[in-house]
């Protein structure tokens, strides 16, 4: 699956500490899933899209 | 890579780590102090197994923490357990058949500690796999 994770956090100028502490995940979790190591489980999925007032398919795409 | 277990555990993660740590280390101390007590002669039986059911009681306890730990665990953090897990339990069943042929073939006779002691190993070893695994600069 491939995600614009790393894009709309930097529009928002959110390191992946930030963006960890707003989701409740581990920086690490973060790093992952922007760099494609691991897909994050549906209700993680759509905390973020919430967190960024998307819809769960413009942040995250089958590969 | 360097893998920093802070950036792996949340705060909550962190905590239920430590429960688990003291638990575990609460275990190993009273099984090591229990071993030497019996094996040397210096309890009564009675003591004996007071000291065996305290153990265990301090095992249970740090079975249920570390379940504790993995059910409220970061997502990722969780994988890389149960993952560790799995690797751990099939290395150890892959050590005790294969042992068992080894033994029939003249290795010397080994018991069920060996491969406890193997699938221990194996645990940590995986964790460590896992976090590398996953591991990346922070940004």
């Amino acid at each position: 699956m491939e995600n614009r994770l790393r894009v709309l956090r930097a529009e928002r100028r959110w390191s992946q500490a930030d963006l960890a502490e707003r989701l409740g995940v581990s920086r690490q979790t973060v790093n992952a899933i922007e760099t494609g190591k691991y897909d994050p489980s549906l209700p993680l999925a759509f905390s973020i899209a919430r967190l960024f007032e998307m819809k769960i398919e413009e942040v995250f795409t089958p590969s | 890579m360097a893998v920093s277990s802070q950036s792996l555990f949340t705060p909550r993660d962190a905590q239920n780590h430590r429960n688990f740590t003291i638990w575990m280390m609460g275990a190993v101390l009273s099984f090591i102090t229990a071993t030497l007590l019996i094996d040397g002669g210096w309890v009564p039986r009675a003591a004996g197994w007071a000291l065996t059911a305290v153990s265990a009681i301090l095992m249970v306890m740090a079975m249920r923490s570390y379940i504790g730990f993995i059910r409220h665990a970061d997502e990722l953090l969780r994988k890389i357990h149960l993952e560790a897990l799995a690797f751990a339990f099939g290395a150890g069943i892959v050590a005790m058949m294969t042992y068992r042929l080894c033994e029939r073939l003249g290795a010397p006779k080994l018991d069920v500690n060996d491969a406890a002691l193997v699938m221990l190993l194996c645990w940590i070893g995986g964790q460590w796999l896992g976090a590398r695994r996953y591991a990346g600069e922070e940004e």
